[in-house]
C-alpha cells in the first residue's frame, strides 16, 4: 500500500517563545493560510490566561511568515471582537477560515456560548474585510446555526471555492456522551454550497464514514485540490477519555471525486504522533497548502496546539 | 373587536389534572377536532435545583367552550436530549393541523451562563391524534441567525393559498444586568414562510409589529386569524425591564391587522381586549399569551392574567368585528 510520505520539521510557532499581547498569551490552534505575493498570512486562534474559575475565552489572530517560513510579524490585535452578551459568539472565536472574494475578504469563524447543562456550544459567523487584518461582523448572529439534523456543536468552518461554488467544511454535533459524568461532546464532518458564499445550503449528510464506531469524533476537515481529485485531510479521535495519547487526536485522510462521496483511507496519511517531543501524544487539525512548488501541513500536536502549530512536508505525490 | 370576556376558565392551582402539574397553565393554544377541543399549554415542575421544568399537557373542552370533558394522562413531548435547543423545557407549543396531520410548533429552551436561556423553534408530529407527539430531529428548524441574533422562538403557524406562514419572535439583544434588574432581553414580531413546514423562509431581522412604548418593546406569541378578507393579529407586549410585578409596565394585548401578510397596521385600542379595572379580577394586572381560533362558528381567544398564567387561562368570545 502507497503511502504519503511527510518529513516533520518540527515546531514552526508558539506564542510563549514571542513577546505576544495578554490574549495572545498561548495556544496557536486551527493554522490556516492564505497566500501573498511575497509572504503567507497563518490565520490561528490563541488564548489569554484562563479566567478564576479555569475558564478560556478564544480569539483569532494571525502571522506572517515569508517563503522560508522564517516568521515575519504577528497581528497585534484580534482579527474579531467577541460577541454581545448573550450572543453565539460571547465567549470565543476560533477557528477562522479565509478567503478571497474579489476585492473582499470572507472569514468564516466558529462562535462560542457556555451553556448550564453541557460547557458549550457553537455555531458559525460570518465577518468581511477590505483588509485582512481585522473584520466587521455581517451581523450579531450565525451565518450556520442549529438544524433538525445538526442540532448543536457547529464548528470548524473551512471554506473553499471550487468551480465558482463556495463549499464550507464544518462539522456538527450529533450527541453529547457523559464520560465519568463529564459531558463530551460527538461531531462529524458535513459540507455546505453557496454562489455567493452567504446563502448556504447543508448538504445534511456526514461525509466520513466512521472508523472508531458511532462515537468517534471527526473534525478540521480540510480540502485540497491536488491531481484531478480532492484531497481531504482531519482529524479524529475517540468519544471518551481522549486528552492523551491513547484515545487523542490522530490525522486521517479521505478522497473524493465530486465533493460529495468521500473515500475513507486512514492507511494513506503517512503521519502520526511521534516517539517524543511536542506531538507525541496526538495530532490534529491539518492544514495542507502548496508552497514553493511542495505540499506542506501545518498541524497541531499534544494539548491540542496549547504550544501552538508545526509543520511537514510532502516528499511524494498526492495521488 | 368587540369580546364577552368569559372569566377565568382552568386554574392549575385548583383543578387537579394530573398528578405533576403544581401550578401555571401558561400559552394555551388549540386544536379544534369533530366534536371537542383540546388545548394544549405549558405547565411546570420543579428541578431537584428547584429551576422550573416546562411540561406539555392538554385539557379537552366542549365546542362552546363551557366545560372540561377530559385531560391529558401521559407525557405529551418529553424534554430534549442532552445539549439540545429543548433541553430545558418547551414553552409555548403551538399545535397545527393540515388537512388530517397534526403537528407541532415548539419553543424549546436551553440554559446559558451569561444570560438565562436561549430559544428555538422545533417541529414535531403526533401519530395518536394529538395524544403525544414525536419531535422530527434533535435540533430545531429555525434558530438564530445573521440578523435574528438570539431568542427565535413562539411560533404560530396558519396555512394560507398552499403557502405555510410563520409568525414568531426574534431577540434583538440582551440589556445588562442592573443594580435593580436581572439582564433582561427584548424582542420583536417577524415573519417567515415555508412550502414543508420544515425549511423556512426568514425575511432575516425584519421587524412586522411598529413598537408603541420605545425600541426596547418585548413583542411576543403573535397569533393570527383570517375574518372575510382581513387578517387579524393578536400578541402582548411590556417593557423590557420592570414588568414582572409592576402592572404599568407588564404584559397587556396588541391587535394589528393586514390584508396582504406583508403590511401590518398596528391598533391595540381596535382590538377590544383590556385588562380589568377591577384589581381583584385575575386578567387586572396583566394579559399575555393570547390564542385566537373558530369553534362551532364562533371565534374564542384564550389568554393568561396575571403572573404569566400562575393561576390559569381564561377565554373570550368575540361579539362582533
Amino acid at each position: 500500500m502507497k503511502k504519503l510520505n511527510w518529513i516533520k520539521k518540527g515546531l514552526l510557532f508558539n506564542p510563549k517563545e514571542h513577546n505576544t499581547p495578554l490574549w495572545m498569551n498561548e495556544f496557536a490552534q486551527a493554522p490556516h493560510v492564505l497566500h501573498f505575493q511575497d509572504f503567507i498570512r497563518v490565520y490561528f486562534s490563541c488564548r489569554p490566561c484562563p479566567d478564576a474559575n479555569g475558564q478560556y475565552v478564544s480569539y483569532s489572530a494571525y502571522a506572517d511568515f515569508d517563503f522560508d517560513f522564517k516568521l515575519i510579524s504577528i497581528s497585534e490585535h484580534p482579527i474579531l471582537p467577541l460577541g454581545q452578551l448573550g450572543t453565539f459568539d460571547e465567549f470565543g472565536t476560533y477557528p477562522v477560515s479565509v478567503i478571497r472574494n474579489e476585492d473582499q475578504y470572507y472569514a468564516y469563524y466558529a462562535g462560542w456560548t457556555r451553556c448550564e447543562s453541557v460547557p458549550f456550544n457553537t455555531a458559525i459567523g460570518f465577518a468581511k474585510s477590505n483588509h485582512p487584518d481585522s473584520f466587521n461582523k455581517v451581523g450579531d448572529g450565525p451565518l450556520i446555526s442549529y438544524s433538525v439534523d445538526e442540532p448543536f456543536v457547529i464548528s470548524g468552518p473551512k471554506i473553499r471555492k471550487f468551480n465558482d461554488i463556495y463549499y464550507l467544511f464544518y462539522i456538527a454535533g450529533t450527541d453529547w456522551i457523559l464520560d465519568n459524568g463529564k459531558p463530551e461532546p460527538i461531531y462529524k464532518i458535513r459540507m455546505a454550497e453557496s454562489k455567493d458564499g452567504i446563502h448556504f445550503i447543508k448538504a445534511n449528510k456526514q461525509l466520513i464514514e466512521n472508523k472508531l464506531g458511532e462515537y468517534e469524533a471527526q473534525a478540521s476537515p480540510d480540502v485540497f485540490y491536488k491531481n484531478g481529485k480532492y484531497h481531504m485531510f482531519f482529524c479524529y479521535r475517540g468519544g471518551a477519555n481522549y486528552r492523551g495519547k491513547e484515545n487523542g487526536y490522530r490525522i486521517g485522510y479521505a478522497n473524493s471525486i465530486d465533493l460529495v462521496n468521500w473515500n475513507r483511507n486512514d492507511d494513506y496519511v503517512g503521519i502520526d504522533v511521534s516517539d517524543e517531543g511536542w506531538d507525541s501524544e496526538m495530532i490534529s487539525y491539518p492544514h495542507v497548502f502548496e508552497l514553493n512548488n511542495k505540499v506542506h501541513m501545518f498541524y497541531l500536536g499534544n494539548q491540542v496546539g496549547k504550544q501552538g502549530f508545526g509543520w511537514a512536508t510532502l516528499e511524494n505525490e498526492l495521488l | 373587536m368587540i369580546w364577552k370576556k368569559k372569566g377565568k376558565f382552568f386554574d392549575p392551582t385548583i383543578d387537579k389534572l394530573a398528578n405533576h402539574i403544581v401550578e401555571f397553565a401558561q400559552s394555551p393554544q388549540t386544536i379544534v377536532f369533530d366534536d371537542f377541543i383540546r388545548v394544549y399549554f405549558s405547565t411546570r415542575t420543579r428541578d431537584e435545583k428547584g429551576a422550573y421544568l416546562s411540561h406539555i399537557a392538554y385539557i379537552d373542552v366542549d365546542l362552546n367552550f363551557e366545560r372540561i370533558i377530559d385531560f391529558s394522562k401521559k407525557e405529551v413531548i418529553g424534554l430534549g436530549h442532552l445539549g439540545t435547543f429543548d433541553e430545558h423545557g418547551i414553552f409555548p407549543i403551538s399545535p397545527f393541523k393540515d388537512e388530517d396531520k397534526l403537528y407541532a410548533f415548539t419553543c424549546g429552551w436551553n440554559r446559558r451562563i451569561s444570560v438565562p436561556v436561549e430559544t428555538g423553534i422545533g417541529l414535531a408530529i403526533s401519530n395518536d391524534n394529538g395524544a403525544t407527539f414525536q419531535r422530527i430531529g434533535k435540533g430545531p428548524i429555525l434558530a438564530s441567525s445573521l440578523l435574528e441574533s438570539v431568542l427565535v422562538g413562539d411560533g404560530f403557524v396558519q396555512k394560507y393559498e398552499e403557502i405555510y406562514h410563520m409568525w414568531y419572535i426574534f431577540g434583538t439583544k440582551w440589556i445588562p444586568e442592573t443594580e435593580n434588574e436581572p439582564v433582561a432581553r427584548v424582542y420583536k414580531i417577524c415573519h417567515a414562510t415555508s412550502t414543508d413546514m420544515i425549511n423556512w423562509t426568514k425575511e432575516e431581522g425584519k421587524q412586522i409589529i411598529s413598537d408603541i412604548l420605545n425600541e426596547n418593546e418585548c413583542q411576543a406569541l403573535p397569533t393570527v386569524i383570517k375574518i372575510k378578507d382581513t387578517y387579524h393579529m393578536y400578541f402582548c407586549f411590556r417593557e423590557a425591564t420592570d414588568f414582572r410585578k409592576n402592572p404599568e409596565r407588564g404584559y397587556r394585548l396588541g391587535y394589528a391587522t393586514s390584508k396582504d401578510l406583508i403590511n401590518w397596521n398596528r391598533d391595540d385600542e381596535k382590538g377590544g381586549l383590556f385588562k380589568s379595572q377591577k384589581v381583584s379580577d385575575w386578567d387586572s394586572e396583566m394579559m399575555c399569551y393570547p390564542h385566537i381560533f373558530t369553534a362551532n362558528e364562533k371565534v374564542f381567544l384564550l389568554y393568561n392574567g396575571n403572573e404569566f398564567g400562575k393561576f390559569g387561562f381564561g377565554v373570550a368570545e368575540l361579539i362582533s368585528e
